[in-house]
């Protein structure tokens, strides 16, 4: 009986919709804990004059009103991964960056005297001339956020690959478009939430939060809180209530918590509202495209020039810039191009800081890419499918080496177009939408092709760096996970994990591969997803970002779960007189191959592990506690001519999606949406499937009506639900979702991560449908989202066309 | 965030613009407004209970008079500060005679709100401006009429 690949239904279900889930907020780990709230800066960018907190503190119940001079003062500022001296502090020190900025921390004995209290301090602050937009940021004339910076871009690559001169003399057509990408962010039924505690007698941080790594932000955490990285002890709690990838940026309060738990000497508990959390908590990058292609006349595009600018908000906060190269390494998508030049430029703004998102860079990426497919094959006069066909790297030239480093493990992008073309009946449609068109119905069809990298590499983040930057300090590469099986005195199987997951069903897929491994059923098992820093096998790379679980995370737990597979058909083959290729395990038991009437059963073979250990073959160490710790090699650093594979695993996704504009109401309707994914090996079916949706639904959002919007003073105008639009069951359209699976040859399973894809697929291959449903409007979509106004004024205002 | 307007008042303009500048004749025609004290000559400070959607809350404000034209015109100058953010505004207001016993006041504003107040209210500012300003010109007739009865 195999479980891998099985639709088994979720582990974690039964407790979550019982009410017997643990959060961070169900948490009370220690006696005496307080309660703190922030007071957040009103003004975009201002300097502190004074804060008046003696009304505050004097307040009943207020145990004290700490500042940012009295955090600077035990911290040092946050390292980031560029050169750039930005200094960047949990709370605002002098001068505020961002509306929403901590500007004050209180602690009570209550959260609401805490939050009382606030209203009594008073700051003065002298306001400073705001930087909205990137461009605006990438003037010299704009003000200055950092001083020390002395400009408000904070990174800046030019990268070449090939020979783009040639391409670009050689083209019979040259193509440039500019592109916007908003500032969109996820929206976690849980906020951020924090307990912190320092114990002065062992000089040592423990914080309890919905953190889920990436770990690398463990060093950055201890960096700032001046300890020993043993001095930082984190632990999550059993459940996170989503984050997609939004609450790695809970870290700064991690440290912000520690540090007042350190100075008012009391441990505190800080649970963000979901006000602060769509004003200050993290977001991705809102991003500005200038893209370049040249092509020949049968379509063949032979070079790409690409400029883009990401917008990090008022501080660069690790792990940015790295939505600027997370997809280098696939930057040339689906397709055969070999001459390349990207220049990567990230500016600060008085907008609130960013970091990892679901499709981490993506979005923001196959926008321009594939709004070109469109525009080029229009340019040319050919069908855009043709165009796509042309350019696709086809199965026979897997793994397939992109012109940025980037090794596309396996694929099949053909037939997964193929598979696509034959559920839509793309001629049909042509025919429909003509005559539509005529009966003043706007239909269109749009296509995205997405290659999905999984299971990034720590090395992809240094492209941040020039290749002599590099050079002087270590390099970085792998992307390591650790896993254990352990197996207790009576049998009892459990599994601890360090992948930290926030709802993707980490606790299931490891039961399936250890049962499989074990021959057991995975009821049976339990699964540990709790992470402590200090009793984890975690490693720099652990946590849930990359959809790294699928490829790495589950190949450490598999590669554990063969060490004590091993260890038990060791003992096995001793009590049994044999060889191990003789014996099979199954059915929790251990057999010979050839006599299936001898065997033994696990249950005894622990035992011998555990109770009776003068059975043990000689040398064997007692016990059955296996960790494994799992990389793979594709993942190097980055060479000195900046060529590197930035994720181990690349999946596939391809797009058609049909919608219908109402041009009166400017309104878009998704009428059919087809999705054809390509993860190599599933792991569970069930879980491909809501994930899938959840990154569509993500992706659909950023299309259609998210957006953390400012005003030209740097307020943030988008701070509730009422303001901030996310599409909801009923704004979820039809959506057939059909697999291939070409399996990974590097991962032992064959698993590729699933769940961005549709992330960064949806806003562009919606974008792709409404330029086509409004043909006969010349209208060309360049900005997102797709508001019905944008929509309406795109149609009615930019065209002479009477309708 | 601007907006224009004008309102027929009754009294002459001497008697509207030396209304519009007593603070106790201020303290009963603005919404909200708990307190209003004069500070020193053109300068009131006042205690305002002012409540934008779901963004209820204090604002300690300074009203500054400028470029006094009496009894034709003045600049309105406000700067709240509380905890639901701040609020910028600044108004000219002209006064013209429509005959010996009526005024035309005339209005032009501007304002710019930051914090909560513009992230969670923004939807509702124009509305709750404008019902701010209509509850104060009708409490402000109320009162002329009192000041009228005294002449």
């Amino acid at each position: 009986m195999s479980y891998i690949g099985k639709p088994i239904k979720r582990i974690e279900d039964a407790r979550l919709v019982s009410g017997e889930g643990t959060f961070i907020d169900d948490l009370s780990p220690l006696p005496n804990i307080h309660y703190a709230a922030i007071l957040r800066s009103p003004h975009a960018h201002a300097r502190i004059k004074k804060i008046h907190s003696e009304e505050a503190a004097k307040l009943p119940g207020v145990k004290g009103v700490i500042t940012g001079e009295e955090v600077a003062a035990l911290t040092r500022p946050f390292p980031v991964g560029v050169k750039a001296p930005v200094k960047y502090y949990p709370i605002a020190v002098d001068k505020v960056r961002f509306v929403g900025e901590a500007v004050a921390v209180v602690v009570a004995k209550d959260r609401y005297i805490a939050e009382d209290a606030l209203t009594l301090i008073k700051v003065e602050y002298e306001a400073l001339d705001p930087v909205v937009n990137i461009e605006d940021a990438l003037s010299p004339e704009s003000a200055v956020l950092h001083d020390e910076v002395g400009s408000n871009i904070v990174n800046h690559r030019f990268f070449n690959y090939g020979n783009v001169d040639d391409a670009f003399k050689n083209a019979d057509h040259v193509i440039s478009k500019k592109f916007s990408f908003p500032k969109v962010s996820a929206t976690p039924v849980e906020n951020y939430g924090v307990i912190a505690n320092y114990t002065k007698s062992e000089g040592a941080y423990t914080i309890w939060s919905n953190f889920h790594g990436p770990f690398t932000l463990h060093s950055v955490m201890t960096a700032a809180l001046k300890v020993p990285s043993n001095r930082l002890r984190i632990i999550t709690p059993k459940d996170i209530g989503g984050s997609y990838g939004i609450k790695s940026g809970v870290f700064p309060y991690m440290v912000l918590m520690g540090v007042v738990s350190r100075i008012l000497n009391l441990p505190v508990k800080w649970i963000e509202d979901r006000q602060e959390n769509l004003m200050a908590s993290s977001s991705g990058t809102d991003r500005v495209s200038w893209i370049e292609a040249a092509v020949k006349k049968d379509g063949t595009i032979i070079g790409l020039k690409m400029k883009y600018a990401d917008n990090v908000g008022g501080y660069i906060r690790a792990p940015e810039p790295a939505s600027l190269y997370r997809t280098h390494s696939n930057a040339t998508g689906a397709y055969r191009i070999q001459n390349v030049e990207i220049e990567a430029i990230a500016v600060v703004t008085n907008k609130s800081p960013t970091g990892l998102i679901r499709g981490y860079g993506g979005p923001q990426h196959y926008f321009p890419l594939e709004r070109m497919m469109q525009i080029i094959s229009d340019e040319i006069g050919l069908d855009v499918i043709e165009v796509i066909r042309k350019n696709l790297i086809t199965k026979e030239e897997f793994p397939y080496h992109t012109a940025t480093g980037g090794i596309y493990d396996s694929g099949d992008y053909h037939k997964a177009l193929n598979l696509a073309l034959e559920s839509i009946d793309y001629q049909g449609f042509k025919v429909r939408q003509k005559e539509a068109w005529k009966n003043g119905k706007y239909l269109g069809l749009g296509f995205a092709c997405i290659v999905e990298p999984s299971g990034s590499n720590m090395g992809y983040i240094t492209l941040a760096l020039t290749p002599e930057e590099r050079s002087k300090s270590l390099p970085k590469s792998g992307c390591s996970e650790g896993a254990t099986v352990s197996i207790d005195p009576q049998g009892g199987i459990s599994v601890r994990i360090s992948t930290v997951p926030t709802g993707q069903g980490h606790e299931t897929v490891a039961a399936q591969i250890v049962a499989d491994a074990l021959g057991v059923d995975p009821i049976t098992i339990r699964v540990v997803a709790e992470l402590d820093t200090l009793t984890s096998p975690w490693s720099v790379a652990s946590g849930s970002y990359s959809s790294r679980f699928a490829p790495i995370g589950s190949s450490a737990v598999y590669q554990a779960a063969q060490k004590v597979k091993l260890k038990l058909l060791e003992i096995a083959k001793n009590q049994l007189n044999t060889t191990l290729d003789e014996l099979v395990m199954d059915n929790g038991k251990v057999r010979m191959k050839k006599d299936p009437e001898q065997s033994i059963s696990i249950k005894r073979l622990v035992g011998l592990a555990h109770w009776n250990t003068e059975g043990l073959p000689i040398g064997m160490e007692p016990g059955v506690h296996e960790t494994a710790f799992f990389t793979l090699s594709a993942a190097k650093s980055p060479n000195e001519m900046d060529i590197v594979n930035g994720s181990v695993t690349y999946g596939f996704v391809f797009d058609a999606v049909e919608v219908e504009v109402d041009i009166d109401t400017g309104e878009v309707k998704i009428l059919d949406y087809t999705t054809i994914h390509d993860a190599g090996k599933l792991l569970n079916p069930n879980i491909v499937e809501g994930q899938i949706m959840g990154g569509l639904a993500h992706g659909l959002g950023a299309a259609m009506y998210e957006e953390l919007a400012y005003d030209d003073r740097g307020q943030f105008l988008t701070g509730s639900f009422m303001d901030y639009l996310c599409p909801t069951a009923t704004e979820i359209p039809k959506v057939t979702i059909k697999h291939i699976e070409t399996p990974s040859p590097l991962t032992p399973l064959g698993a590729k991560g699933l769940g961005e894809g549709n992330t960064m697929s949806a806003p562009v291959v919606i974008a792709n449908a409404v330029t086509d449903a409004l043909r006969p409007f010349h209208v060309s979509i360049d900005q997102l989202p797709l508001s019905p106004d944008r929509i309406w004024s795109k149609i009615h205002n930019e065209n002479t066309v009477k309708i | 965030m601007n907006g224009e307007g004008a309102i027929q008042l009754n009294g002459k303009v001497e008697t509207v613009f030396t209304s519009l500048l007593d603070p106790e004749v201020l303290k009963n025609c603005i919404m909200g407004c708990n307190e209003l004290n004069k500070k020193e000559e053109n300068v009131y400070v006042a205690d305002l209970s002012v409540g934008v959607a779901a963004v209820k809350g204090k604002y300690d404000a300074t009203i500054r008079l400028a470029d006094m034209q009496p009894p034709n015109s003045y600049k309105l100058i406000v700067n709240g500060e509380g905890a639901p953010g701040f609020v910028d505004a600044e108004a000219l207001i002209q006064l013209v005679p429509i005959d010996g016993e009526n005024t035309e006041l005339k209005y032009t504003y501007e304002a710019q709100v930051g914090g909560k107040v513009a992230a969670i209210g923004q939807r509702m500012l124009g509305g709750v401006a404008k019902l701010i300003i209509k509850d104060f010109f009708k409490k402000i007739k109320k009162e002329l009429e009192k000041v009228n009865i005294a002449e």
